[in-house]
């Protein structure tokens, strides 16, 4: 049997789809997406007509000020240019700025895959918009099913780290076990993203230390405080939203309690750089912070749209969070959660608490289920189609 | 090994253990090891699982720390063997009702 040194020194690979752009996917999915809210109802009916067809539905694509409706469409496109992804339908109803059938394929067409449209109207309304939908991903299903896994290195991985419902296990159990994870992959020559500014209030020195460079510190204060200046703005106390209830409920006392642990997950591996909400990482290996609230849908969904083709997210309390297009693995290292939340949480680090594992070995258990998913072993959440994970940052107001 | 019943993360410097035991009830002296050396601490409520206990006296206004980093202040004296939690100590971060001067539009 191989030591652990002896393991650690092997890069790993995995299997997933080459696209078009050089990205490589852990998945092969049919994407039927909404341009706007009025084309859901269309986009469910579809989805649940198409095997593995997976829908992208949300209330937004209208009435938004300008940067808030940027922000939808860069969203939209990419979740559809996630590598996961091998080809889109889009629907829209009629006509929008920005958030409409043409504009979205011209973007998403930079990434050479299969795209589809049905405008509603066009087509003579929600029943033939519908069939004509549905026809179109069909055969893009087909055409997508002939793609074949290839080898690839971990340097092709876009690791999501993210947690919710933490509690104070998740500080000292499965976010540094997570942090030996991504720290790994990272040696592999991988990427990981890091995220959840406001929940990195109070994680700052510790984070900084981190940094390749004083521009990159000096970018991590500044964004984190912008966080903060905001919540002044509001003359609110935190308390109550920051922690959260369930946070609370689990031990955690302060906002600065909740950030140090959950700034834990980015593990030792140095902080390439600070990137806004759902933009692209650089390619050089190491942790990239990308600026998104701690609403969990959110932030993942940012993290989605920057190309991660999977996610950790650690719980303390168990979760139900799952995005519908990046697999998403739940880890605990609370023995009372793994009972009550066994059918949507995935790994029980609870050993590490009870002194039976130690963090770097779990840190092994979470790196070994990651590259099984990768393979295409499914989640638990991806089984039951939990699908709660997707929401869409808002920067603007609805007018 | 026994099973560890409270953890320090930061044995040198953090003056709150967390608990990982469902059964820890008043009154009960647990053991908790830090400043190299396992100590008894007796509680004096009952503290459910992952919560904290004072392993240091604390003062009114004096750093909590964990990690050995600052999770916030204490807002009351707070003994060995005390639940330390929101009733008894407070944020520093993120406290728009201190900053009151700065209250703007938040968008």
């Amino acid at each position: 049997m191989l030591t652990r040194k002896e393991v650690h020194s092997k890069m790993g690979k995995w299997y997933g789809y080459r696209r078009p752009d050089g990205q490589v996917g852990c998945r092969n999915y049919t994407l039927i997406l909404s341009a706007t809210v009025y084309a859901n109802s269309t986009v469910e009916r579809v989805a649940n007509t198409i095997y593995g067809a997976i829908p992208i539905t949300h209330h937004l694509g209208r009435c938004q000020t300008k940067s808030d409706l940027k922000m939808t469409f860069d969203v939209l496109c990419g979740m559809a240019k996630n590598p996961n992804v091998g080809g889109v339908v889009i629907v829209d109803h009629f006509r929008e700025d920005l958030c409409n059938i043409d504009e979205m394929a011209e973007e998403i067409s930079k990434s050479g895959k299969l795209i589809e449209t049905v405008n509603i109207r066009d087509v003579g309304g929600a029943i033939n918009g519908t069939a004509e939908a549905t026809r179109k991903a069909m055969y893009m299903t087909r055409e997508l099913s002939t793609y074949q896994r290839e080898e690839v290195d971990i340097s092709e991985f876009l690791f999501g780290l993210n947690c919710g419902t933490s509690d104070t296990t998740s500080g000292i159990a499965s976010n540094p076990a997570l942090g030996f994870c991504s720290d790994r992959i990272v040696k592999e020559g991988g990427r990981s993203i890091l995220a959840e500014f406001p929940e990195l209030m109070g994680a700052e020195p510790w984070l900084k230390a981190k940094a390749i460079n004083e521009e990159v510190a000096r970018k991590i204060d500044s964004e984190i405080d912008a966080y903060e200046q905001r919540i002044y703005a509001t003359g609110e106390d935190i308390r109550g939203s920051q922690p959260t209830g369930d946070n609370i409920a689990g031990g955690i006392s302060t906002i600065e309690e909740k950030s140090l642990g959950g700034a834990k997950k980015s593990g030792s591996a140095p902080i390439q750089d600070v990137i806004g909400y759902a933009r692209i990482p650089g390619k050089a290996p190491g942790v990239y912070m990308m600026n998104t609230p701690g609403h969990g849908a959110e932030s993942i969904t940012g993290i989605a749209a920057a190309g991660s083709q999977l996610m950790v997210f650690s719980t303390g309390g168990g979760h139900t969070i799952s995005h519908p297009i990046m697999p998403t693995i739940k880890i605990t290292g609370n023995i009372n959660s793994w009972q009550r939340m066994n059918d949507t949480v995935d790994l029980d680090l609870s050993g590490i608490l009870a002194g039976t594992m130690s963090l770097e070995e779990a840190g092994d258990v979470i790196y070994n289920e990651v590259v099984a998913t990768l393979n295409g072993k499914m989640t638990k959440a991806d089984i039951l189609l939990e699908r709660t994970g997707f929401a869409i940052h808002r920067v603007g107001l609805s007018i | 090994m026994a099973v560890r019943v409270a953890y320090v993360v930061d044995e040198a410097k953090d003056n709150v253990a967390t608990i990982l035991s469902n059964d820890i009830k008043k009154g009960m002296a647990i053991p908790v090891t830090f400043d190299g050396q396992e100590q008894q601490i007796t509680v004096s409520a009952d503290i459910p699982h992952g919560h904290k206990v004072a392993i240091r006296p604390i003062t009114k206004g004096e750093t909590i720390w964990k990690y050995g980093l600052s999770i916030g202040d204490a807002m009351v004296d707070i003994a060995v063997g005390e639940h330390v939690h929101i009733h008894n100590i407070e944020p520093v971060r993120g406290r728009g009702d201190l900053h009151a001067d700065k209250k703007g539009s938040a968008f």
